[in-house]
């Protein structure tokens, strides 16, 4: 059994199923994200594992102990909320000293913890101003070292970087994820950006409708996703619609618009399908005959990489990205030949 | 739910209770004793009647008073309106010092003794040689209304963008004119609950009203008193009923105008 | 200094000219001409006035009243501010009525309601012989109890509104936050939520205090001759015994417990913003 063990947690508000039967194991120090779009349930999921919802049927398990029914404040599972809620009325130290205060842990344990953690978060100078003179990314800091002080067994974080800015965000979230893996604190991110979700985590959990489509490391869901919706959620993708003709020894034979193509997996002839694969991975003019002819639409130069889009019929699309043009950016409107290797060819049932 | 939380619940919903109930008390019991058909007030009254109603018509002095109430109401909310808000806007926008000693200082007379306000206003009235009820009357009332305007309207104007108003001068209005077509609708919420409570508290103002009277000038509450004192029957019912119907109708519109959430925001 | 020649500023001046002249200023005047006598500047009358034991008794019955008021608001009003800020709406719409109507009906005819409820066979002496707490219907007419609950009855909005502005604004998340740090709901009440509702409770503290000190019709209503307060006692020199003296001295002293309410409660509540 992992260190937080969700089990068919299910939940619905009135007629609407939130959360249908989910399943999430998380190990000890472990950081995992919920990656999803809004409605898909990742922050009721949160909030189930945090005890501020309840489960209408499934349990919680954390540490090997059924916290299922336990009120969250003895649940030991710390909450960064989406808008900090830090206490107005009290200074950022004392902020960060409530948990250890209401758990009634010695003055000088509580001060030196407060300390402790402030410094941490690079805070110490601002231990004694009021909250309210902070800035966002300040704000976070506060509300990150008071969810930490407690040392919970496991920290929860609904969207924390949402109000800021860019390049602070990118820098909060190294910062964030260097001093949790420096305490060893199993953490459980909640997000709807992927690229926030493919930097910090060591598994994602990608979420659409109440249910986990996939739970895996970043670059397996990267190179292999598991659905179509994982397939659009992160990354780009070039996507072709297609119907399959035969399945022959593990590979299915596929009618698209650009003609037949193969892939790994099995479909019953006749089967609608959808056909992608990943931009970097479509090499122009490649050797050998797998491959076919498209026509520029567009070419987006980025510096370090082109974006070349084709011409195709709703809802196909095919872009390519490559560093690899030896003639230079082609016009709009070249044809070019296309090719990529059969075992990056990702199918899925069409949506 | 802790056992706490749930004493914690049942505590809260209790005083709920007891707050509608003893709130509404007063007046539900002033209705029906207005109908009771004996001239001693029972409960319940052996009989239903209407002749308290019947009375209204004929008593002296009811409706002079009632006029002068709602004259010098309607005249004192008016003015305080006015340099009401033109205060609220100079100390939400100016930046002289002194603006929250101000704006306590306007307040004021809400908190203070209304008998000591009106003692002191009388004998001041009477060094400047006003003698008149009904102009001292007019005058004194604003006092009253210009706290309620100047809190309500003072709140809802820190909560107003002025860069509308900016807006609407680049787009061609003088700064004048976009005061009245930007601001003052946005302040109409503002407007009409402070203008209510103040005008209501005009017409039931007795401690400073009481010292600008003669025989011929009397607000409604000095009137209701006198009768309180004079011949207590319920036609002093009927005619607080008849208060609590006009009371019923302003929130009932003022529900409409503004929402009733609106007007908790006095 | 700029501020001075801010042109805005010039638009207070109407309001606050209004109110230096013709209330300020005549305070001002009542205060000091209690200090001058026949032969100049004197403290006679209030030598006399703080002598006579039947004067204390007065200001002690002052006191105590608008104590009691505000304390029976406090108890009842708080949990119920609560109540407005969670209910649905059907129960915010009866609360919300309950509360606003009574304040627009006016003093007069909810004082004059409550004479007819506290008498002998009045409904509240019906309701307790009901419920058990007396043997058999009393009166409440003309007692401190009955003044003290027909006081708090026409007060109590003033103190559920100030509660209620401020409890609606706190952030629920923050009760969730502390919880998840570990505080027991009782904690969590005392440390977070009660320390946010406490400028609530101060603004409504200073109003009912403040008011029920000042208060004339109801006592005169509801206690008769016998219960002096300092409001009573001053319309009574004023207009009944035509005692000017007497009056201004009782005056000025109800006019420096008021404004004490009123600074005091501003300093206090200041002191909670700037902590806050």
């Amino acid at each position: 059994m992992s260190f937080l063990d969700v089990s068919g947690a299910e939940k619905s508000f009135g007629s609407a199923m939130v959360l249908g039967g989910v399943d999430l194991g998380v190990a000890q120090g472990e950081f995992v994200s919920l990656l999803g779009p809004s409605g898909c349930g990742k922050t009721t999921l949160l909030r189930i594992v945090a005890g501020l919802l309840a489960v209408d049927r499934g349990t919680v398990t954390l540490d090997g102990e059924d916290i299922t029914a336990r009120p969250p404040h003895k649940r030991d599972v710390g909450v960064v909320f989406q808008n900090y809620a830090l206490f107005p009325h009290l200074t950022v130290a004392e902020n960060v000293a409530f948990g250890l205060k209401a758990k009634r842990r010695g003055a000088a344990e509580t001060r030196e913890a407060v300390k402790r953690f402030l410094d941490l978060v690079h805070l110490a100078d601002f231990a004694d101003r009021s909250v309210r003179a902070l800035s966002g990314g300040q704000q976070q800091r506060v509300a990150v070292a008071r969810a930490l002080a407690v040392r919970p067994k496991l920290l929860l974080l609904d969207e924390p970087f949402s109000a800021l800015d860019r390049k602070l965000r990118e820098t909060m979230q190294i910062e964030l994820r260097r001093l949790l893996r420096e305490l060893g604190t199993t953490s459980v991110f909640v997000t709807h950006d992927q690229d926030e979700a493919l930097t910090m985590s060591d598994r994602i959990a990608v979420m659409n409708r109440g249910a986990i489509e996939q739970l895996d490391r970043p670059e397996a869901i990267y190179r292999r996703p598991a659905t179509a919706f994982a397939l659009g959620f992160v990354g780009l993708s070039s996507r072709l619609s297609g119907r399959v003709i035969g399945t022959e020894g593990g590979l299915a034979t596929v009618e698209t618009a650009f003609g037949r193509l193969v892939a790994p997996g099995s479909f019953v002839a006749g089967a609608p399908v959808l056909l992608a694969v990943r931009p970097e991975r479509i090499k122009v003019d490649p050797p050998g005959g797998y491959a076919f002819t498209a026509r520029l639409r567009d070419a987006v130069f980025q510096g370090s990489k082109v974006q070349l889009h084709f011409e195709t019929t709703e809802p196909d699309q095919l872009m390519v990205e490559t560093t690899d043009l030896p003639d230079g950016v082609p016009a709009p409107g070249s044809e070019m030949k296309l090719g990529w290797a059969v075992a990056d060819t990702l199918l899925y049932p069409a949506p | 739910m802790t056992a706490l939380e749930r004493t914690a619940r049942l505590v809260m919903w209790f005083a709920a209770l007891v707050t509608v109930v003893f709130l509404m008390t007063p007046l539900v019991v002033t209705v029906a004793a207005s109908f009771g058909s004996s001239s001693v007030f029972s409960l319940p009254p052996p009989d239903w009647s209407m002749r308290w109603y019947q009375r209204l018509a004929t008593t002296r002095g009811l409706w002079p008073a009632l006029f002068v109430s709602l004259e010098v109401a309607a005249f004192s909310t008016a003015v305080a309106l006015a340099i009401g808000t033109l205060c609220a806007i100079a100390l939400v926008r100016g930046r002289f010092p002194g603006r929250e000693a101000i704006a306590t200082f306007l307040v004021s007379p809400l908190m203070l003794p209304g008998l000591v306000v009106g003692i002191a206003m009388l004998q001041g009235f009477k060094v400047a040689g006003l003698r008149e009820a009904y102009s001292s009357l007019l005058i004194a009332h604003v006092v009253i209304t210009l706290p309620y305007i100047v809190r309500t309207v003072l709140a809802s104007l820190s909560l107003f963008d002025f860069s509308l108003i900016d807006a609407a001068r680049t787009l061609g209005c003088s700064y004048p004119s976009a005061l009245l077509k930007v601001m003052v609708p946005a302040l109409g919420p503002a407007f009409l609950t402070s203008g209510m409570f103040a005008f209501l508290a005009s017409m039931d103002n007795y401690p400073i009203s009481i010292f600008f009277t003669d025989g011929w000038t009397k607000t409604l509450p000095i009137q209701m008193l006198q009768y309180v004192e004079e011949n207590p029957d319920p036609t002093i019912a009927a005619i607080s009923s008849g208060l609590v119907l006009l009371a019923i109708l302003t929130l009932v519109v003022g529900d409409r105008l503004v929402g009733l959430r609106k007007l908790a925001d006095f | 200094m700029k501020g001075w020649r801010d042109p805005v500023a010039l638009l207070a001046i109407p309001a606050i000219a209004y109110l230096l002249l013709l209330y300020a200023l005549p305070l001002l005047w009542l205060l000091m001409k209690s200090f001058i006598g026949p032969g100049g500047l004197t403290l006679k009358p209030y030598i006399d006035f703080f002598a006579d034991p039947f004067n204390w008794r007065v200001v002690w019955n002052t006191l105590v009243v608008a104590l009691w008021v505000t304390l029976v608001c406090l108890i009842v009003g708080y949990p119920a501010a609560f109540a407005l800020a969670r209910a649905g709406v059907a129960l915010q719409i009866a609360m919300l009525v309950a509360i606003i109507l009574p304040l627009s009906v006016g003093v007069v005819v909810k004082a004059f309601a409550w004479q007819i409820v506290l008498r002998r066979d009045g409904v509240v002496s019906q309701f307790l012989v009901a419920v058990g707490v007396w043997d058999e219907p009393q009166r409440l007419l003309f007692t401190q109890a009955g003044l003290v609950l027909g006081a708090a009855n026409i007060f109590l909005p003033f103190m559920i509104l100030p509660i209620y502005s401020v409890v609606k604004l706190i952030d629920p998340r923050l009760t969730e936050a502390g919880a998840t740090l570990g505080a027991t709901p009782l904690y969590r009440f005392l440390r977070i939520v009660l320390p946010l509702t406490l400028p609530g409770v101060v603004s409504g503290i200073a109003f009912v205090f403040s008011m029920a000190v000042s208060m004339y019709v109801i006592p005169s209503l509801l206690i008769g001759d016998r219960f002096q307060t300092l409001s009573t006692l001053t319309g009574r020199s004023f207009l009944f015994m035509r005692n000017e003296q007497l009056g201004s001295t009782t005056a000025v002293v109800l006019l420096v417990l008021a404004v004490s309410v009123v600074v005091g409660s501003s300093w206090l509540a200041r002191r909670l913003g700037a902590r806050a």
